[in-house]
């Protein structure tokens, strides 16, 4: 028979369309596998931007409010507080006083470290190793240098220091300042953490 | 370039010294030498294989997001359902995969029975393959258990209760198995270690066992003119009618696997319950120990052994019908263990044998359908009959065997083959007379009558019938056509009388009355908006939707998000979050006599029918608490919530109806009328809507719930019809590639 002789660029071609195809779908295949490693629509649910409202805070006082499993520290500084952010720069105290390293959204690249300097913000996650630092706001207290401390943040697990703005000291484990987290305001009391205005 | 290739050889020759690869693969694949006449049949087997890598790889990615305790595991069905990406594919894939594995496998073990595949030298592949259907079997119980739905639950109680039926120790090894004084999060537990660890692991070792069987240099596939290939070897050893597996039998499976892919996508993307036969209904409703279904029945694939269980009602002295049917129904599978010792035919394809092997075979298969059909369905007095008579014959097709299948058939009347027919021919005539007075179909009786005869002269019908003479090599047709269709005919025959003589009579779909027609369409954007703000105004008062997330509708629906903030989502919930309700369970309990149901699921678990009808049935009823009663959901504990849009309606004549759910006539051809409550009329309440408005909101309604049962289901479909579209591509690459390479074979 004529055709007993295998023409080979037509099974070759053959061999390589099917295997092309077969390929697109392998592809096709790994995707519903692949995707559902992605965070579900619970796990989203419960990351989505939390709304708080600023004027239940004290002057003075510290609320914990929970976003995506992490403590967000949300404090009502005084103008004693605000004050006090200028003392320990002079002291010179502050690793990074002009937090130039990202911690922070732009927005909140500032002496006070927030979009309105009475309310700071701040991820309570200690950057050496993630313990939550303390909030020590009782200037002088004898356990963190006495008449030097200014009030800030202490974490119990090395010791590292923080002022009223999260911006760490020299001297202590922790690295950077503390994390300043997305937010925005949606009207003049009242905060979305989490999410950057229009996003 | 050069130095590429060589190094990979290199490193090639230095694994293959270490590991015996290329030994393998020819073993297997390379210089397989597979008989060259194989027909469609044998793709079930690499189909088992590729159904069996889904139920492994699907069933891997499942267990990421469920969690197999009693509290949280139906939720976590629902989670992966609607929460995880690509969750619900997953989970159909899965279930999906599950029934196809039992279409398939059913497929490859009636192939074994048409050729003679379990006969000498291929005894233990059979065996392999019995055993990886028994741990199927198990596989398949336990995984059903797992999502915690209400036949999750129930079929778990009758199996497990099973065991019970065995004297002295049944009730404490039920105890054991449950681990505990019901079926509970413990037996759940312990059946998910089972389900993903442990029969997995049995499964795939009886897998390798049953191929290293079959693929032993002596034995080697068998084809569907029974005769060895391994005979007629050419000079280098290697079958004349053998051609290596690969690449002639891998392309030609690519054909099958394409067609195969199509069909189980088919069923996957567009219709994953398959009407309840894959997916129960009621197991879209959360188990309930307190609470049987009305209705419950195994999933198909059990059911024929189901139906030889409900079969045997007789006792015989202290041995009670429980037990009895239990060992009926393990002797029903024990039995196929032992079939190549019972078929003692020296031909062993269908088409070299007698006559009465083939009808035979059609019978039993068709008897066997029989019994899956009856498995589903609630028992009556004819199909009690119906299941005896299919459980008899199913056991008459392996006894008598050794008599139509004697060596030499003339011999078949001896006195042994008397009394291996003789038994059965009793138990025929025994039913005919016990049935002879019930209420059953005539043609059963007289079905049973005649298998009563045919069982009594087997034996001289055998020595009469002759087998014919075996080829020496392997031929390129079958059956001619005619026996081909005619065996087919024969099977359908068997199979669809038998059922229509008992089938389904009477009962509504929706209680007192037949079921309104509506047609679900998520497509209708506008009329699912406005079935989801009537849902959260009347329904969330007291119902939840929790499976379901106030974001996810807005977003589907195609709600501004505001909008469904303001005026959806009630009580300050976020827009992520489940749609649950303020009202506790236990309260709820007091004041309405049962807790109002979860709605996410209640078009599943009912139909949207059901629930349409329903809504608009509601009438006066003094006598109830609420002052209200419903023609579908008699004395239901829910007050009419819709009485505002639609009024109080008050019962009235109208026309009768008959058990077909038409409307009934008089001897003399005049409609009947129901004076009680045949009709519905408008009452003193009117409502704000007329009625044809009232019927659009009532639709709107279910439409959404329709929505909210699956959410995901109008974006399946979607993808759905892509995934076929491609399939349809690669199967014609497949074919002309199949076609490609078998140019040359003849």
């Amino acid at each position: 028979m004529s055709n007993d002789v295998v023409n080979k660029t037509r099974r070759n071609l053959l061999i390589g369309a099917t295997t092309a195809v077969g390929a697109v779908g392998a592809v096709g295949i790994a995707v519903p596998f692949v995707g559902s490693w992605n965070p579900s629509a619970k796990a989203k649910a419960a990351g989505a931007p939390v709304k708080f409202n600023m004027s239940k805070i004290e002057p003075g006082a510290m609320v914990t409010v929970e976003w995506r499993g992490k403590p967000v520290y949300v404090l009502r500084r005084t103008p004693e507080a605000l004050a006090s952010l200028k003392k320990v720069e002079e002291f010179g105290f502050i690793r990074d006083p002009k937090s130039e390293v990202p911690q922070q959204p732009k927005y909140a690249q500032n002496e006070a470290r927030a979009i309105k300097e009475e309310f700071a913000i701040l991820l309570g996650v200690c950057t050496h190793l993630g313990c939550s630092p303390l909030y020590r706001p009782d200037v002088g207290a004898a356990d963190l240098g006495g008449d030097k401390w200014q009030g800030g943040f202490f974490c119990p697990c090395h010791g590292s220091k923080y002022d009223l703005a999260g911006r760490v000291y020299v001297g202590v484990p922790a690295p950077t300042n503390l994390e300043v987290p997305k937010h925005y305001y949606e009207s003049e009391s009242v905060v979305i953490i989490g999410e950057d205005q229009g996003a | 370039m050069n130095w590429v290739v060589n190094q990979l050889a290199g490193l090639w020759g230095w694994v293959d010294n270490r590991l015996p690869v290329q030994k393998a693969w020819d073993t297997h694949m390379g210089k397989y030498y597979a008989p060259k006449n194989f027909n469609f049949w044998y793709f079930f087997g690499v189909l088992s294989l590729l159904v069996l890598v889904n139920q492994l790889v699907t069933g891997i990615w499942l267990t990421m997001s469920y969690t197999p305790t009693a509290e949280a595991a139906f939720a976590s069905v629902e989670y992966i359902m609607r929460d995880v990406e690509y969750g619900d594919l997953l989970r159909y894939m899965h279930s999906t995969g599950a029934s196809a594995f039992f279409v398939v496998v059913y497929l490859h073990m009636f192939r074994g029975l048409m050729y003679g595949s379990y006969k000498s030298p291929r005894e233990l592949v059979w065996i392999f393959g019995m055993t990886i259907y028994l741990v199927l079997m198990a596989e398949a119980f336990m995984g059903y258990v797992l999502p915690w739905g209400q036949m999750s639950y129930w079929g778990a109680q009758v199996i497990v209760s099973l065991f019970g039926a065995i004297p002295v120790i049944g009730e404490d090894l039920v105890q054991w198995i449950r681990g505990d004084y019901l079926i509970s999060g413990i037996t759940l537990n312990r059946f998910f270690a089972l389900h993903v660890v442990a029969l997995p692991i049995v499964l795939l070792a009886l897998v390798v066992m049953h191929i290293l069987a079959l693929h032993d240099k002596h034995v080697g596939s068998n084809n569907p003119d029974g005769v060895e290939i391994k005979k007629h070897k050419d000079e280098n050893g290697i079958p004349l009618d053998g051609v290596p597996f690969h690449p002639y039998y891998t392309v030609h499976d690519l054909v099958g696997i394409s067609v195969f892919l199509f069909v189980f996508c088919f069923i996957m993307f567009f219709m994953p319950e398959m009407g309840g036969f894959f997916l129960e209904k009621a197991n879209f409703e959360e188990a309930n120990n307190l609470k049987t279904p009305l209705h419950i029945a195994p999933v198909w694939y059990f059911t024929p052994f189901y139906a030889v269980l409900r079969a045997v009602t007789m006792e015989i002295g202290p041995l009670n019908a429980k037990f009895l049917g239990f060992v009926a129904m393990a002797a029903a599978i024990a039995i196929l263990f032992v079939l190549p010792w019972l078929d003692r035919s020296k031909v062993k394809s269908i088409r070299y044998r007698g006559w009465i092997a083939r009808v035979m075979l059609m019978s039993f298969a068709a008897m066997f359908v029989v019994l899956g059909y009856l498995g589903v369905q609630a028992p009556t007095e004819g199909r009690t009959l119906l299941s005896q008579i299919a459980t008899v014959f199913y056991f008459a097709y392996f006894v008598t065997m050794p008599v139509w299948t004697t060596p030499d058939l003339a011999k078949a009347k001896s006195k042994l083959s008397f009394v291996l027919c003789g038994v059965f021919a009793v138990i025929f005539a025994a039913m005919t007379v016990s049935y002879i007075k019930a209420d059953v179909p005539a043609l059963l009786l007289g079905f049973c009558v005649f298998l009563t005869v045919i069982f009594a002269v087997l034996p001289l019908l055998a020595s009469r019938d002759h087998v014919l003479v075996e080829p020496e090599r392997v031929q390129a047709k079958g059956l001619p056509l005619h026996i081909v269709l005619g065996g087919l005919a024969l099977f359908l025959i068997l199979m669809i009388v038998p059922i229509k003589a008992v089938a389904n009579t009477g009962a509504f779909d929706c209680g007192a009355v037949p079921c309104d027609k509506m047609e679900v369409n998520l497509h209708d954007k506008e009329s699912l908006q406005r079935g989801a703000k009537y849902f959260t105004n009347y329904c969330m008062g007291c119902h939840s939707a929790k499976y379901s997330r106030f974001g996810r509708v807005a977003e589907d629906l195609e709600i501004p998000p505001e909008l469904m903030e303001g005026n959806l989502i009630l009580g300050g919930q976020r827009s992520g979050q489940l749609m649950e309700i303020a009202m506790r369970p236990a309260q709820a309990k007091v004041w309405f006599g049962v807790a109002p149901p979860d709605l996410s699921l209640v078009t599943r678990v009912r139909s949207p029918e059901w629930v349409y009808t329903y809504l608009r049935n509601f009438y006066k009823d003094d006598a109830r608490p609420w002052g209200v009663n419903n023609r579908v959901f008699p004395n239901v504990g829910m007050p009419h919530v819709l009485i505002g849009p639609q009024g109080l309606q008050e019962c009235g004549p109208g026309p009768k109806l008959n058990h077909h759910g038409h409307a009934a006539r008089n001897t003399i051809g005049e409609l009947e009328v129901d004076e009680h409550c045949g009709g519905l009329v408008e009452g003193s309440i009117k409502g704000t809507m007329k009625k044809e408005e009232f019927d659009q909101a009532a639709y709107d309604l279910v439409n959404f719930m329709a929505y909210l049962a699956e959410p995901g289901a109008l974006k399946r479909e979607e993808m759905g019809k892509r995934v076929l579209f491609f399939i349809l591509i690669f199967a014609a690459c497949a074919f002309f590639l199949n076609k490609e390479f078998w140019r040359n074979i003849h």
